[in-house]
């Protein structure tokens, strides 16, 4: 039984999990990035991620101390605009992120479809309570 | 489980978004240029054994049908293990988007021999001047995922081929229209691709 579980030490460790990309606000902002290279203006991902503004600026700081993000100011029809991108290697750790994520998911998805039917949580019987 | 497989699904169709505004970068400069020489040297093997293509058109069809293949072999090979190392997180997206682009124009280019070949045989004088066309349109729709410049190797591509109509008869099957259309394209494809390289270095 040792040996079998060392055998597979660290099989569900998900390395790759970066905690900085590991938060929901911080996911909504990258996918919405990564799907606009572009980039998107501070509205634009306001919305689009339904956070406030205090909470996208403190989000988009940790993602920009990262270098995952660029912010770039400027101005649009006399009017001041906040335009974020994603950067190069941001873009390089959300797809790692993407893999060790689709990784976690499978892993589930085989273990869920090896449990027997009657019996959902292996190891645990059900309350008689 | 359902739940799994759906979010799954989420993270294909994310992946499949990032490759579709994503620059390929699977097709080598140094190959592309490679089946441009292959194409001079068809020709040459053309313009030596074969001086009368249009009473030998069999012959004529195996030089370049085995300069295509050995061509798109070479390319098809080289695109997998380049963009495997280059895009590695989104290879799979990537391959399958370059095939998608190109593969219309290929199977099209094969259909049209073999009509050709069967029912207007007369006509196959046709077949240099519709390849490059045909070629052309592969060129521009894979043009999206490609550098900007590219459409400049389409629009000498569809160039040479209307040529290759306006010469007319037995003078569309000299060695040059082919050789200098493949081998020339190619070589601008392979520049484009090696100036641009530079710029899209960062890209995944």
């Amino acid at each position: 039984m040792k040996s079998k579980v060392s055998s597979s030490e660290g099989r569900f460790a998900y390395e790759g999990l970066d905690r900085v990309i590991h938060e929901r606000a911080r996911l909504s902002i990258l996918t919405s990035l990564v799907t606009n290279p572009k980039g998107l203006t501070f509205n634009d991902l306001k919305q689009l991620c339904a956070l406030t503004d205090g909470n996208l600026s403190r989000h988009l700081n940790v993602l920009e101390k990262g270098k995952m993000v660029e912010i770039l100011k400027g101005h649009e029809r006399n009017r001041p605009q906040t335009v974020c991108r994603i950067t190069p290697p941001g873009r390089k750790r959300y797809l790692e992120y993407l893999s060790t994520l689709e990784q976690v998911i499978r892993d589930a998805a085989k273990e869920t479809k090896s449990e027997p039917a009657g019996n959902p949580i292996r190891g645990l019987t059900p309350s008689r309570a | 489980m359902n739940d799994l497989y759906k979010a799954l699904d989420d993270i294909s169709s994310i992946r499949r978004q990032m490759a579709s505004t994503t620059v390929f970068r699977g097709y080598g400069p140094a190959t592309l240029a490679a089946t441009g020489v292959f194409a001079a040297l068809a020709a040459g093997v053309q313009a030596i054994w074969l001086p009368d293509p249009g009473n030998h058109i069999s012959i004529y069809l195996s030089i370049w049908i085995t300069t295509a293949v050995a061509s798109a072999a070479l390319t098809g090979v080289q695109m997998y293990t380049r963009t495997r190392r280059i895009h590695s997180g989104l290879s799979n997206e990537m391959l399958r988007m370059a095939v998608v682009q190109f593969l219309p124009s290929a199977g099209a280019g094969l259909l049209v021999t073999i009509v050709f070949l069967r029912y207007v045989p007369f006509a196959v004088w046709m077949l240099p001047g519709l390849w490059q066309v045909i070629f052309s349109l592969g060129v521009f729709s894979s043009c999206r995922f490609l550098p900007k410049p590219m459409i400049a190797a389409g629009a000498w591509y569809l160039l040479t081929g209307l040529s290759c109509f306006a010469a007319g008869g037995s003078r569309a099957l000299s060695p040059w229209t082919m050789g200098i259309a493949y081998g020339v394209g190619q070589l601008l494809v392979a520049a484009i691709l090696f100036f641009h390289a530079e710029e899209n270095l960062d890209e995944i």
